[in-house]
């Protein structure tokens, strides 16, 4: 104990402790002397108490009826600070006999040592209420910090509001769009949606009288409050039906304020668990694409073949994680990789991303099926034309470039399925361009393919690519364009291919000058040596 | 979550166990209240409330439980709790309610507590 005056908090535990003492005290003195009174006044008494509800019943005793509340003192009683003594049958005080009026001094004495606990006791008790509300409001401002499960906070919040404010309902509403979807209810029904624009939701924000409002339909006495983040309504926190022990009430002014602190708490606390869950979409998209990217590094192949005579080389850079262009070489049917024929594959599906991926792995697996099976011909493409209109979605379509090379004579046979055109750089520098024999796949079900010919001589190279490359551009809209990348193969045309790959990547990288690679880039080119 | 207090009692060995679930408001008090004076009619003297079932409670229900630990005190019995949530916890010790009633962990240590200590 300290030697000076007792700190607040001492003397309100000191006055809480003298009230707990003295009431049973008081309360049995008041059994004692009131029945005693009652038989001096021929008939019975009661004691009433005044409280913010008028004057409420806190004993009776001996024979007649006394309602547990009344408004007004009755003429046969007699007036205490705090409460009355009224009896029966109806007498005025003047006319009770000594004994009568000495007891009810004494009555009236205790009532007062009970009335006095009573209101320290209440005024304790709204203390520490007090206290409890601002520990919620202090732990709801931590669950900021550690609660990023969306289903609990909200039930955290809710929970609170309607226990901080005894209320017997409650409803939380967040921003649905436009509008304000039910999150949560307690103790009742609510509406499933709320406009902000509503004049009845209106009304409730703005502390008017709501009964029976569509937020919590059958409750008489409403407390609502926005919750606000940078201004904006991020949705509404709705209070019903105040408890007493008579019942329930209306809510105080004071009850608005102590909501507008707990929504307050909610809408950062809302925001916090808002942004951890974009956080852990994008994470997990990220990782799906992650993903998707892998697998298309696995469709691609790691190395071209060794090819006797040849020079094969293939290229690929996606403009995302996951591209939608594709190429290949593999043996075809009955074909070895070192003397038999080869296929050469160019693809570009529309669109990026996983619907690209998944419709590369779709072409590549049904590609290489149709080849282990058969050689090119135009009947093959049409069966793949028909595979593939078939698995892929609306609007998706594919170029593609297929060209089988037979190694020994440097025969080309090739279909263009609405690709960019191959160039072939003669060794004279003169370039040809072998142009579109049909339709993208995967448009129509009767498409028809040509199958074209060519030969490539010594020194010849075979360019193909996707668009990624022909349509890069500089800042101003400049394209690079097939023209200028014949030029670009017949300039450095006695690079090796790797080189000459690097060359091409140089010269589109130069010409984008910093701005970000829009499209997939490819190349996959060949060049007979002897 | 139910929201309408339910009760549940269980007596054993001069010990009665109320077993809420659902909110501790008015309504809630007084069933709380009604069940405890019952068993008090019965001669139970030692009372635990396990409220497992119970998340929510607000002051009204706060106030009925005071007033049936001074009805516990003033005949000489005891009244403990048991399985409180962490905030329902801290609410009482603000409340004051920790003073005048024991609050255990569980319901094992709970009855072996109220029995060890008549």
């Amino acid at each position: 104990m300290s030697s000076g005056a007792p700190a607040g908090e001492e003397l309100r535990a000191e006055l809480e402790r003298l009230a707990r003492e003295v009431l049973p005290g008081g309360r049995r003195a008041l059994e004692r002397l009131l029945p005693v009174f009652a038989r001096a006044v021929g008939g019975g008494g009661a004691v009433y108490l005044r409280s913010e509800h008028g004057l409420r019943r806190e004993i009776e005793a001996g024979p007649g009826t006394f309602p547990e509340h009344i408004e007004e003192s009755p003429a046969s009683s007699l007036a205490f600070d705090g409460g009355i003594l009224a009896w029966s049958p109806p007498r005025d005080p003047s006319t009770l006999t000594s004994e009568a009026t000495a007891l009810a001094l004494a009555v009236a004495a205790a009532a007062r040592e009970v009335q006095l606990a009573l209101h320290i006791r209440r005024q304790d008790f709204e203390v520490k209420t007090r206290g409890v509300q601002l520990e919620a409001l202090y732990d709801v401002g931590l669950a900021i910090a550690s609660t990023l499960d969306f289903e609990r906070l909200c039930e955290e919040i809710l929970m609170r509001a309607v226990s901080l404010l005894d209320a017997r309902r409650g409803a939380l509403y967040l921003a649905r769009g436009e509008a304000l979807g039910l999150e949560r209810a307690f103790g009742g029904d609510a509406a499933p949606l709320l406009e902000l624009g509503d004049s009845e939701v209106q009304a409730l924000l703005e502390g008017e009288p709501t009964p029976n409002c569509c937020a919590l339909p059958g409750a008489f006495h409403l407390l609502g409050v926005p919750i606000l983040l940078e201004g904006e309504a991020k949705g509404v926190l709705v209070v019903g039906d105040k408890e007493s022990r008579r019942g329930v009430g209306p809510f105080r002014p004071e009850d608005r304020r102590t909501l507008e602190l707990l929504a307050n708490q909610a809408a950062i606390a809302l925001e916090n668990v808002d942004l951890h869950r974009q956080a852990l979409e994008k994470e997990r998209l990220e990782r799906e694409v992650e993903l998707a990217s892998q697998i298309q590094r696995q469709i691609l192949p790691e190395r071209a073949p060794e090819l006797a005579g040849y020079e094969l080389v293939g290229w690929n850079r996606p403009a995302r994680h996951i591209g939608g262009d594709y190429y290949d070489f593999f043996r075809v049917a009955g074909g070895h990789e070192t003397d038999g024929r080869i296929a050469l594959v160019v693809g570009d599906v529309s669109g990026k991303g996983v619907p690209a991926a998944l419709l590369v792995a779709t072409l590549h697996s049904a590609l290489r099926l149709l080849s282990e099976r058969e050689p090119l011909s135009a009947a093959m493409i049409e069966r793949l034309n028909r595979h593939i209109l078939e698995w892929s979605s609306a609007n998706k379509f594919i170029t593609l470039f297929i060209a089988e090379l037979d190694p020994a004579s440097g025969e080309l046979e090739f279909v263009n399925a609405g690709h960019n055109p191959a160039l072939l750089l003669r060794a004279d520098g003169s370039v040809e361009q072998l142009g579109a024999t049909g339709l993208p796949l995967g448009l129509l079900p009767a498409a028809r393919f040509g199958v074209e010919r060519s030969r490539l001589a010594c020194g010849d190279l075979l360019c193909l690519y996707s668009d990624g490359i022909t349509e890069a551009a500089s800042p101003e809209g400049e394209e690079l364009g097939t023209a200028q990348l014949g030029e670009l193969l017949a300039a450095r045309s006695g690079l090796a291919l790797p080189e000459l790959v690097e060359a091409i990547d140089r010269a589109v990288v130069d010409l984008a000058a910093g701005r970000a690679q829009g499209d997939d880039q490819t190349l996959l080119l060949l060049r007979r040596r002897a | 979550m139910t929201e309408t207090l339910k009760l549940t009692i269980d007596r054993r060995d001069g010990v009665a166990v109320i077993y809420t679930e659902g909110y501790i408001n008015n309504q809630g008090g007084e069933e709380i209240a009604r069940a405890a004076y019952g068993l008090l009619d019965e001669g139970y003297k030692q009372l635990l409330l396990n409220l497992t079932g119970t998340k929510i409670i607000n002051s009204i229900g706060i106030s009925i439980l005071i007033e049936i630990i001074e009805k516990m005190l003033e005949i000489e019995g005891k009244l403990a709790f048991c399985a409180l949530t962490p905030t329902i916890e801290k609410t009482f010790h603000i409340m004051g309610l920790a003073q005048y009633a024991a609050i255990f962990a569980d319901e094992t240590t709970a009855v072996s507590g109220l029995r060890s200590d008549p």
